[in-house]
């Protein structure tokens, strides 16, 4: 019986040190244990990643090591505190990795790229044709193809994947034009065969709040519920960063559809309510009625879960402007004494960016 | 109190380049010195650097004695309680007498990474943190020595990427002392007293990044 201790040793993590990612089977539990610590703290030593992850130092000392090789991390200057020896804090590297994000929306569909950290680097918004004959399909390719084109070359090795966030809602599918429903189906195949990358599907809500969750204000929350404000109202109950997703969630019609009517009603125009990034005019008792039913809608469903689960944050994503989520957290944290209410900061495309997050939760985290 | 090994050769003895191995750097300036001063207070660094050591061969021309496997353990033991043990080692395994490719001197560093983690010298007789350390690649003008070290130059520039295989293998803490110092061109493998200051100081950071909790 031969001493398997000097059997050839097995050089998996430095065998490539071609410029790109390592395949995702390389990837063991340790590496994504300590990637996982990352995408949620900036700035941490090898010291704290030993104790938050239990790993021992000359563990956390190989895998930081190949990590920095593969350029996912960075270190930064040496920190000299007034005691104890100097501290050198550990980055994902910005441009260690990137994503493009897909999110199709019943009124348009939105491309963006983004780099390790959640930054926007490109960002393209298509109508999705109401007519139902018509189909985008080209224009999307295309689009898709550009983000990618958009990076230079000596980066495309580092693009981890594409993430796609499909409505699963049906009372928002009834909004998609015809036959939507078959389309987005096949576009999983359809991308991965066209542009070459894998795509990693997820229901849109719940990856809007996997972005808020790896890139936004929800970075630091184990537990909270999330809303996102979109044509209607949805909730995902997130616990020990898990997110619960379900077919059977539901949403409301107290959604920015609501608002539209309501605005329509008193005969005035909504059409800034679907720009992206553009701020709302007052739209005045239309604005306060709207107001008043979300409001109403989300402190019954946080009072709903109370019994169950106390949960004491509430994250609200939206592509509505900052100002306005703002202002419905602060009238509920008034509403509900001991809530707190955040206003995600993925601003204008939250579900796309979410989407983006996808690629890079299956490829460096831990389930 | 922390306790560090430096393990080594010539180059960590402080032998001078071009000159004997009673030609030496004084204590201040040999890169253990040097690592000391950086670390600080805290720090107690043991030298233990032989002009000759091989990872695990006995010499048949200089002597058994310069063995590193067999001094390893009475070494660990003299000074045992160690909170880390560095071990920078390989060129002199290179000898056209030993006959051996980088590959084979990076499993013999491995054999010592073994025994240090079979010995236990570590506080509460636990294993203590290990550092592998390749050595600066060799020049290709090794002057006199270029019998003694037949074509051993090519080989010493594979050491860095074996080691660091065998480290990744085994976890242990790996440095390329390559990537900050270069060997002195008066005779192509020993270092110089600049470079002495630069790979100390590099490996006190490398030292102090591994992290160390306060101590009760």
């Amino acid at each position: 019986m031969p001493d398997m201790r000097f059997a050839p040793p097995n050089p998996l993590r430095i065998a490539d040190r071609a410029s790109g990612l390592n395949a995702v089977s390389v990837r063991g539990y340790n590496e994504r244990l300590v990637l996982s610590l990352l995408l949620q703290s900036k700035d941490i030593t090898r010291l704290e990643i030993g104790a938050r992850t239990g790993l021992s130092a000359q563990t956390v000392s190989v895998i930081v090591r190949s990590l920095e090789q593969e350029g996912l991390i960075a270190k930064g200057e040496a920190q000299r505190g007034r005691v104890g020896p100097p501290t050198v804090p550990i980055s994902l590297n910005p441009e260690g990795a990137y994503s493009v994000g897909i999110s199709v929306g019943h009124r348009q569909v939105e491309v963006v790229l983004v780099d390790f950290v959640g930054s926007i680097r490109s960002r393209t918004v298509l109508p999705f044709s109401t007519a139902a004959q018509d189909t985008n399909h080209p224009q999307f390719m295309s689009a898709v193809a550009k983000a990618i084109a958009n990076l230079p070359q000596h980066l495309h090795s580092r693009i981890a994947g594409i993430g796609l966030a499909l409505p699963g809602d049906e009372a928002e599918l009834e909004l998609t034009p015809k036959a939507a429903r078959e389309r987005f189906d096949a576009l999983q195949e359809e991308v991965e065969r066209e542009i070459g990358y894998p795509v990693y599907v997820q229901n849109d809500i719940t990856a809007a709040a996997g972005g808020e969750s790896m890139f936004g204000v929800a970075k630091h929350l184990s537990d909270y519920l999330f809303f996102y404000l979109g044509a209607r109202l949805h909730s995902r109950l997130v616990l020990n960063h898990q997110i619960y997703n379900t077919t059977a969630a539901v949403s409301f019609d107290v959604g920015i559809l609501r608002l539209e009517e309501e605005i329509r009603k008193k005969g005035n125009s909504p059409s800034e309510l679907w720009e992206r990034g553009a701020d709302w005019p007052s739209f005045g008792d239309a604005e306060i009625a709207w107001q008043r039913d979300l409001l109403e809608q989300m402190k019954s469903s946080i009072a709903a879960l109370k019994p169950f689960v106390p949960v004491a944050s509430v994250v609200l994503s939206s592509y509505a402007p900052q100002a306005v989520c703002k202002a419905i957290c602060r009238e509920l944290e008034q509403a509900m004494p001991g809530t707190t209410a955040i206003a995600g900061n993925i601003e204008r495309s939250p579900k796309a960016v979410g989407a983006a997050s996808l690629p890079f939760s299956s490829r460096f985290m831990v389930e | 109190m922390r306790s560090v090994l430096c393990y080594g050769d010539s180059n960590t003895h402080g032998q001078i380049p071009g000159g004997t191995p009673l030609e030496r750097y004084g204590p201040a300036e040999r890169w253990p010195g040097v690592m000391a001063r950086e670390l600080g207070p805290g720090w107690h660094v043991i030298e233990e650097g032989l002009s000759g050591r091989t990872t695990v061969r006995d010499d048949p021309i200089e002597g058994a004695h310069k063995n590193g496997r067999t001094y390893l353990r009475p070494c660990l033991q003299s000074h045992a309680v160690l909170d880390l043990v560095i071990i920078m080692l390989g060129t002199n395994d290179l000898k056209a007498r030993f006959n051996q490719p980088a590959s084979e001197v990076a499993m013999a560093m491995g054999c010592l990474v073994y025994d240090i983690k079979e010995l236990k010298p570590g506080p509460g007789g636990s294993v203590p943190e290990i550092m592998i350390v390749s050595p600066p690649p060799m020049l290709d003008d090794i002057k006199e020595w270029r019998s003694i070290f037949a074509s051993a130059p090519e080989k010493s520039r594979q050491l860095a990427l074996e080691f660091e295989i065998i480290a990744d293998s085994l976890e242990v803490h790996f440095f390329d002392a390559g990537s900050v110092v270069t060997c002195d061109p008066l005779d192509g493998f020993h270092i110089n007293g600049r470079a002495h200051a630069l790979l100390g100081s590099a490996l006190a950071r490398e030292v102090e990044a591994i992290g160390w909790p306060d101590e009760k």
